[in-house]
């Protein structure tokens, strides 16, 4: 076997196993990291742009974070349970069209506010109104218990890779940074 | 002949099953569009002019066909000159086609990115076997130039099969899966007022799905005013009552279209057509809603439409 330094080892195998899960229920916990998070956003007055600027780059991680976890696992192993997986996955084009118009928004700004409040719509429609009250009562009827727990599984760990994967965060940062230039080299 | 027109059809039936069918397609497909989402981000057409310009918004109809037909005509064309051995001709038809081609490409991808499932992946090989005849065209484009007529000739012979392929294929978008077709219901009904949902329960700014008789329909109050459109949009019916309403426009929550509450027109696409509306008004406090009388003898939006209008 090959040997690691110690204090690698540590951080990167302390985190216990995970209890399990069902897929929807990992998938409902995450959008209320999401919901909490724009909550937040809101909360805080255009008075202090530094912590809105951090919590915006937070969201934008996390909402990215959580497209990609539910494109790569979720929605490939439950589309033939239901039909409305292409719809969800339209909606994810809503959600990303959205966080670049806010993250090209200043955020002292008023159009900053005004963007904030577009994105908790598309993602009350997305999160709430189609996947928690529709798509996944009908997955949790009709799929395996077995499977959802499998997928939940998958699903918390990819979700803990993307979290501590420094070369994703970097992607993420670079996307922000070209839209934020290209946004500030259109406005004047 | 029948029996040779059958085993055509099954077939092509089969070839289209197998595209529709294969799941292999989706990755790259994904791929491709996270690609374009942020490069139509980036250069701002999304929330643009250019985005609506692009679907074809203001033709009333997908902007995409009708620039298929560029590449396609100079193409033939080239085919034609190629054999009557008009060489200078033949390279302008076939330049000409590039361009439209390049057009119909920008559309295509544009409309493309807003599809679900078995057309998405139809429009995966359509996209691809485009890119391959444009690939030849263009190399022939450059060998005629350098005076290589023969090879010039070749390759336009093997791009024209291709892209008759591809126009096929374009059909079965339009014509199997109604991409790009208005979608939206053109019922009747309800003819008669008829009670969806108590005046006191439409909270304003809030989309409200009721069903009159048969019909979904989707109630917004705003600027003092109800507004009742039929809850699927056009483009692919999208539930608008998931929507979200912003200056006086309603956005459908799968692709994002907006539309006009006063007259259902689409702002932005790809909704390319208007969401059809319905006639409100409140008695005894009750939202009442009824089709509006189309006018067989009146444009849309004629001053005879606008008499037909009511107000609650």
């Amino acid at each position: 076997m090959r040997r690691r330094p110690p204090a690698l080892t540590h951080v990167r195998e302390a985190p216990a196993r995970q209890e399990p899960k069902k897929a929807t229920r990992v998938l409902v916990e995450h959008h209320e990291v999401l919901r909490d998070l724009m909550r937040k956003l809101t909360e805080t007055p255009r008075s202090e742009p530094g912590r809105r600027r951090a919590l915006a780059d937070e969201l934008f991680d996390e909402l990215w974070m959580h497209e990609r976890i539910e494109e790569e696992i979720f929605y490939p192993a439950v589309r033939d349970i239901t039909p409305a997986i292409a719809a969800a996955w339209s909606e994810h084009r809503q959600l990303s069209d959205q966080l670049a118009a806010l993250t090209c928004a200043g955020p002292h700004t008023e159009r900053f506010d005004r963007e904030l409040g577009v994105l908790r719509d598309v993602l009350r429609s997305h999160a709430h109104l189609d996947e928690e009250q529709h798509m996944f009562p009908e997955i949790e009827r009709f799929a395996d218990e077995e499977l959802l727990l499998d997928l939940g599984d998958r699903l918390q760990a990819r979700l803990r890779r993307l979290r501590s994967s420094r070369r994703f965060r970097t992607l993420l940062r670079l996307q922000r940074a070209l839209l934020r230039r290209t946004a500030r080299s259109a406005a004047p | 002949m029948g029996l040779g027109s059958d085993m055509a059809q099954r077939t092509l039936d089969r070839l289209l099953n197998a595209i529709e069918g294969d799941g292999r397609l989706d990755r790259p497909g994904h791929r491709l569009e996270k690609g374009l989402a942020f490069a139509e981000n980036l250069l701002g057409v999304t929330r643009g002019r250019a985005r609506g310009l692009l679907h074809g918004v203001w033709l009333g109809h997908p902007l995409h066909p009708v620039l298929t037909d560029l590449p396609i005509g100079s193409w033939t064309a080239a085919l034609v000159l190629d054999l009557t051995g008009q060489r200078r001709a033949a390279r302008t038809a076939v330049g000409v086609g590039i361009a439209g081609a390049l057009a119909a490409a920008a559309t295509g991808l544009h409309d493309w990115q807003h599809t679900h499932d078995n057309a998405r992946r139809i429009g995966m090989v359509h996209g691809t076997l485009n890119t391959l005849a444009l690939g030849l065209y263009g190399w022939s484009w450059l060998q005629r130039g350098r005076g290589h007529h023969l090879r010039g000739r070749l390759a336009a012979l093997l791009g024209y099969p291709v892209i008759m392929a591809s126009g096929f294929l374009g059909g079965t978008l339009v014509f199997r899966h109604r991409i790009g077709v208005d979608q939206s219901g053109r019922q009747h009904e309800p003819l008669g007022f008829t009670p969806v949902l108590a005046d006191r329960d439409l909270t304003d700014d809030r989309p409200r799905r009721v069903r009159a008789g048969d019909v979904d329909v989707v109630l917004v109050r705003a600027d003092g005013r109800i507004h009742a459109l039929e809850n699927a949009c056009p483009h692919l019916r999208g539930p608008l009552s998931d929507g979200w309403l912003r200056d006086g426009a309603l956005t459908c929550p799968w692709h994002g279209s907006r539309f006009e509450l006063s007259s259902g027109e689409s702002l932005n696409g790809p909704a390319t057509a208007p969401v059809p509306c319905f006639q409100t008004r409140v008695r005894d406090g009750w939202i009442e809603v009824r089709r509006a009388p189309v006018a067989a003898t009146a444009p849309p939006g004629s001053a005879l439409v606008r008499q037909q209008e009511v107000r609650p």
